[in-house]
């Protein structure tokens, strides 16, 4: 089982505490971190080894969902971008999904659970990142059925 | 119910105090494991504050609804061991992160909550602030609503008031 290279952004040292303690109870995969502040911090440690994103919406300097957007603008159309915020509203979520290009949406406070039901599709047996998950039709509609369940 | 009626009223209306307290109670149940009781703030109550008050403002360019919670010292105790499983020191920076987070928590329920009566905003950033016999302070006095819960984390109270954004 290879290292998957999580960068965790939020301005909340607490909450990347908490991302960090559920992605290593899930068992999923082997993690190493790399945090960052704000989307501003997290561009400047962003690079190729960086395997799975999961980032916080309402941060100082850039936010999350213009983070996302630079990632995919930037030609990063599969790396896994998983949005873990307060915000909740349907309007925002909607925002996260199609100007973000964010993959999925975990709202605060979160249990290990949820964060595995968000995420365990992008893993596969091995604990390393699946492949074929690029198709962000196939992604949007798994997206849809969480928010719909 | 539009921005427009609410810049003119004097009061905070009764459904955005509902949608408020209900977001305060799922918030707390989600953090604590219990439902929060809704009680009566009796007049020792309705003076200063003590303890940490996370702050934190859901917003539009025509009105702003500032929350601010308080959190006694106990309270900030049981609420960090259940939302992080340790007993952070009080006058610590992350006691304070940790409640600037549970107000953010608590906007972003907010915000979703009173857009379905057509307030359309957004959250500010949190600000925590930690002290004793803290009073809130507002130009111009706009109407203010102060409600007290209990839970298995203890008691807390919550200050909402609401002011024409600047």
């Amino acid at each position: 089982m290879s290292k998957i290279k999580a960068l965790v952004v939020d301005d909340s040292k607490i909450m990347r505490s908490q991302v960090k303690r559920a992605l290593d109870q899930l068992m999923i995969a082997e993690f190493e971190y790399e945090e960052a502040m704000d989307g501003e911090d997290a561009l400047s440690k962003f690079n190729d080894d960086i395997d799975i994103l999961f980032v916080d919406w309402n941060m100082p300097k850039m936010t999350g969902v213009e983070f996302a957007r630079a990632i995919r603008d930037k030609g990063y159309a599969d790396i896994p971008i998983i949005m873990v915020t307060a915000e909740k509203s349907m309007g925002k979520v909607d925002k996260a999904l199609n100007e973000g290009g964010a993959n999925e949406y975990i709202t605060k406070p979160f249990t290990a659970d949820k964060m595995a039901k968000a995420i365990s599709s992008y893993f596969d047996d091995n604990g390393n990142i699946a492949t074929g998950n690029g198709d962000e039709g196939e992604k949007k509609s798994f997206f849809s059925s969480i928010l719909n369940s | 119910m539009i921005t427009e009626e609410l810049k003119k009223a004097d009061h905070i209306p009764a459904e955005i105090c509902d949608i408020v307290r209900d977001s305060v109670i799922n918030t707390f149940a989600s953090i604590c494991g219990d439902t929060p009781q809704y009680e009566d703030v009796s007049e020792e109550e309705k003076g200063p504050l003590n303890g940490i008050i996370g702050n934190i403002a859901v917003f539009n360019p025509d009105l702003t609804f500032t929350l601010m919670i308080a959190i006694p010292k106990e309270t900030a105790f049981k609420i960090s061991e259940a939302f992080i499983g340790m007993k952070l020191p009080f006058a610590s920076d992350d006691m304070g992160d940790l409640i600037g987070e549970i107000a953010n928590i608590l906007a972003g329920d907010v915000a979703a909550n009173i857009e379905k009566v057509g307030f359309r905003g957004q959250s500010s950033l949190p600000t925590a602030t930690r002290g004793s016999d803290l009073t809130l302070f507002m130009p111009n006095k706009p109407p203010t609503e102060k409600m007290k819960f209990s839970s298995s984390c203890g008691d807390f109270l919550l200050n909402m008031a609401m002011s024409q954004s600047r």
